[in-house]
């Protein structure tokens, strides 16, 4: 148990520098890019005279050092600062929107695992069967869609024509929120199911070769008892692993899918903030997201370690 | 072999069992989330009889603020005048200004004491809407930073002496007094409760004495409005307004043709001939106060000579820019002023397209043989990429050499401003009616944004801003800023290109609606019909 402890402890450490070169990056790349948000809120009234009076008032007449500095004080003490273009506190925006990109990423997971998992299992106890060439071509065809377009696809289909689910927005309600994002979520599932299938389908393969699923059968336990406790317990680690590393690639997803669908998301609220230069807003939204996909590598190790005996907390 | 040794008795149920599992898993999420959805359906109204009760607009482009003092955005200004009321507000048409929370005034004759007398009007609290919330109102505005306090520097004093009077002096005379106070940014918010709670806890739920109460407001999302129980005007003739922001093009078109929205804004240009075709649906194209121009920037010399200047006047085909970026839906431009408003010189007519006169004015100036420039673009502005291939084409013709430059929107102000630039996409929208906020941001100098960044200026001209600003006489007026057009006209320190619309698309079902020149649509509400559908 030490050991497990110490594992945990020695990763959230290494979480701190993480952050912190997070937080140098977002705000000096953010800096680096021209535009000024003074001129996103004086429109076509911008004067030097009215846009210097914002920088002072946004502090951005100061050094940048002394900005990052003043950012990194906020940020030890809780705060975010204010957004430079909505009249509220950059934290309480990103708290407002986290839940809605949370529950998508969330959905999306699952629906991904409910479609990779079978179809994956399946695919390799079939393999070279009608099913699995199938899944092979199938995978490779949602793999090569971009999501926006493979959104608008599923609105005219499901949303237009068979009218079975709204063509956008995120509802009220637990229960509303799960039938406005189906459409979203299995926009980015079925691209993030492609790797996972592939991925479960290989190491399906791979792991009926081994030796032990032979001598398994030849003790006289049946099929259903080794794929389920030898077979797909070994290959189904791999899927935990690639779950935790294309994480990121979910949250990338949900910035392009939260726009086609129009949900009230940390990924439109980004989008919306660099363009407008929305400074606090960008920096705390990466951060949040950053994070959010650290601490999810680090779970991915916790359980792959759970999940298989025999990798170590060293 | 990969493949498991199996028993053959037993494989082809096996078979069957992993495969209807497999389907089941599959389907299993749709199933349960569609069955999950039923009570979220549709965001319209449904159900019997004639008129709907609900009205639906998606919007594209997010609320930032319901702080009038705040407001620059188009799509939060909107929401704004339906929340709250000003001293006056605009007409249908944008050509004057009437009552509303004052509902009459008197004007010293020196001009320089305004005394408005309010009627009878509450917040939708119930709370009566008093001279002193105006006062309050009027003077936080003002004094708001970073907003429209330039427009009222002639202001000495706001002042309530009764409840039902305000009183405004002025330090000299004022002609647009009246169009700046019937600028959203004046808007009248309860003193009392706004600063019980705080400008930030109050503008998350405001109260106002518009037409409209906000009852919910998902950020990012969606607002919802109820009909102020205390409205003074007209019942509207429907109870709820939903409004909601969907800033993709293709998905707000897809709302309408499903029913989801009655109306939405800004459909894509492209699609305006195909949405007007479809039987159920219905497109506007409402008059706007919007100018496209080209800026010229006088540093770089060849836009210093007149000469040139009046060549690319000629050169452009903008009959051609009309069609390729707006599919037709726009006028060709000519003064600077916006199409038809107050002043507008309607004795201006656009330059022709000649490419010889151009080449001939070309060959008298100081470059004959032409030059080589660059054309700043915003990315992903269709209309904006459009005209800039026109005008690549058109000057490619009398021999100058444009590089088209693409850069994100902010980036590309960035760019424009400050002197460096060469030529550069613009644009124009009114926030008065009146033309003393054009005039100040586009002819003068020292207005503060160097006349649209062209750091041209022209004496005469400056001179007759100052003085329309003064003068009361609305003939004086007229004449003045007729004169200022044709100066600019004359001079073309920038190309005027054409006065786009606003666009909307609407559902057959609905009746009545209609923009502003200056984009609100507050005053159609009050008489618009929404069949059911």
């Amino acid at each position: 148990m030490t050991g497990r402890f110490g594992f945990l402890g020695r990763r959230v450490l290494q979480l701190i520098p993480v952050v912190v070169g997070i937080t140098i990056l977002v705000f000096f790349l953010l800096h680096l890019v021209p535009g000024d948000p003074a001129r996103q809120i004086l429109g076509q009234h911008y004067t030097p005279k009215a846009a210097a009076e914002i920088h002072h008032k946004l502090g951005l007449d100061q050094p940048l050092w002394t900005q990052y500095r003043i950012f990194m004080d906020r940020l030890v003490h809780g705060e975010l600062g204010d957004s430079v273009y909505y009249n509220q506190s950059a934290g309480s925006l990103i708290a407002e929107r986290l839940p809605a990109t949370l529950l998508l990423i969330a959905y999306a997971g699952v629906l991904a695992a409910l479609v990779s998992i079978p179809m994956g299992i399946i695919a390799a106890l079939r393999r070279g069967g009608i099913f699995d060439q199938a899944t092979r071509i199938g995978t490779l065809i949602t793999f090569a869609m971009p999501p926006f377009w493979f959104g608008i696809i599923l609105i005219l289909f499901f949303a237009l024509k068979l009218q079975l689910f709204p063509v956008s927005g995120y509802g009220h309600g637990f229960s509303d929120h799960l039938w406005h994002l189906f459409l979203p979520a299995l926009t980015i599932a079925l691209a993030f199911s492609t790797i996972l299938t592939r991925t479960l389908r290989a190491s399906m393969l791979s792991t009926m070769r081994m030796d032990f699923v032979d001598t398994a059968r030849i003790k006289g336990i049946s099929r259903t008892t080794v794929l389920m406790r030898h077979v797909v317990r070994n290959a189904i680690v791999s899927i935990v692993v690639v779950f935790g590393i294309n994480l990121a690639f979910l949250v990338g997803s949900t910035v392009i899918v939260e726009s086609v669908f129009s949900i009230p998301g940390l990924g439109q609220l980004l989008v919306a903030a660099v363009e407008s230069r929305d400074y606090p807003v960008v920096q705390g939204t990466t951060l949040v997201l950053a994070f959010f996909v650290v601490l999810v590598n680090l779970l991915t190790d916790v359980v792959h370690a759970a999940l298989d005996p025999r990798v170590s907390y060293e | 072999m990969p493949d498991l040794p199996d028993t053959p008795t037993t494989s082809s149920r096996r078979a069957r069992r992993a495969r209807a599992l497999a389907l089941l898993l599959a389907l299993a999420a749709g199933a349960i989330a569609a069955g999950c959805g039923g009570g979220g359906g549709s965001t319209g109204a449904g159900g019997g009889g004639a008129k709907a009760d609900t009205l639906v607009i998606a919007n594209a482009v997010n609320v930032d603020t319901l702080d009038p003092a705040a407001n620059s955005v188009n799509e939060s200004i909107w929401m704004t005048q339906n929340i709250y009321e000003r001293l006056l507000q605009p007409n249908a048409n944008g050509t004057d200004v009437v009552p509303q929370l004052a509902k009459s005034w008197d004007i010293s004759d020196d001009g320089l004491t305004y005394t408005f007398h309010l009627g009878d009007h509450k917040f939708s609290d119930g709370t009566p809407v008093t001279a002193e919330d105006v006062r309050y109102s009027i003077e936080r505005s003002i004094h708001y930073e970073g907003g429209w306090g330039f427009l009222l520097e002639a202001v000495k004093s706001v002042e309530a002496p009764d409840p039902k009077t305000v009183v405004i002096t002025l330090s000299r005379p004022h002609a647009p007094l009246l169009a700046d106070l019937a600028m959203y940014a004046y808007a009248v918010v309860p003193e009392k409760l706004l600063k019980a709670q705080g400008a930030k806890t109050f503008f998350q739920k405001p109260i106002g004495s518009g037409e409209w109460a906000l009852t919910q407001w998902n950020k990012g999302s969606d607002l919802t409005f109820k009909v102020n129980p205390y409205w003074s005007g007209e019942k509207p003739n429907f109870s709820t307004l939903k409004i909601m922001i969907v800033p993709n093009d293709n998905s707000r078109v897809l709302l309408l043709q499903n029913k989801n929205a009655d109306i939405i804004e800004n459909p894509p240009g492209n699609l305006i001939n195909e949405l007007s075709a479809n039987p159920d649906l219905q497109t506007y194209l409402f008059p706007s106060t919007r100018v496209d121009f080209i800026q010229l920037d006088q540093h770089f010399p060849p836009f210093k000579d007149p000469k040139v200047r009046e060549a690319l006047n000629y050169a452009i085909d903008r009959n051609a820019i009309v069609k390729l970026a707006y599919s037709g839906h726009a006028t060709v431009g000519s003064s600077f002023m916006p199409y038809k408003m107050q002043y507008w010189n309607d004795s201006l007519k656009p330059y022709p397209y000649d490419p010889d006169k151009a080449k001939e004015l070309l060959s008298q100036s100081s470059y004959p043989n032409g030059f080589k420039t660059f054309l700043i673009e915003v990315a992903n502005d269709v209309a904006g990429n459009a005209t800039a291939v026109v005008i690549k084409s058109d000057l490619a013709k009398i021999g100058i050499d444009v590089d088209i430059r693409t850069y994100e929107l902010l980036t590309a102000y960035d760019k424009e401003d400050g002197g460096n630039s060469q030529m550069g996409q613009r644009y124009w929208t009114n926030d008065i009616i009146d033309p003393d906020e054009v005039t100040t941001f586009g002819v003068d100098p020292q207005g503060g944004a160097n006349a649209f960044s062209s750091y041209w200026g022209d004496p005469t001209a400056t001179k007759l801003v100052h003085q329309a600003r003064g003068e009361l006489d609305t003939t004086k007026r007229q004449q003045m800023y007729e004169q200022i057009q044709q100066i600019v006209y004359d001079q073309s320190p920038y190309l005027i290109l054409d006065y786009s619309p606003y666009r909307y698309a609407a559902g057959k079902w609905v009746h009545g609606f209609h923009a502003t020149p200056l984009g609100n649509y507050n005053l159609s509400l009050e008489t618009l019909t929404v069949d059911q559908h």
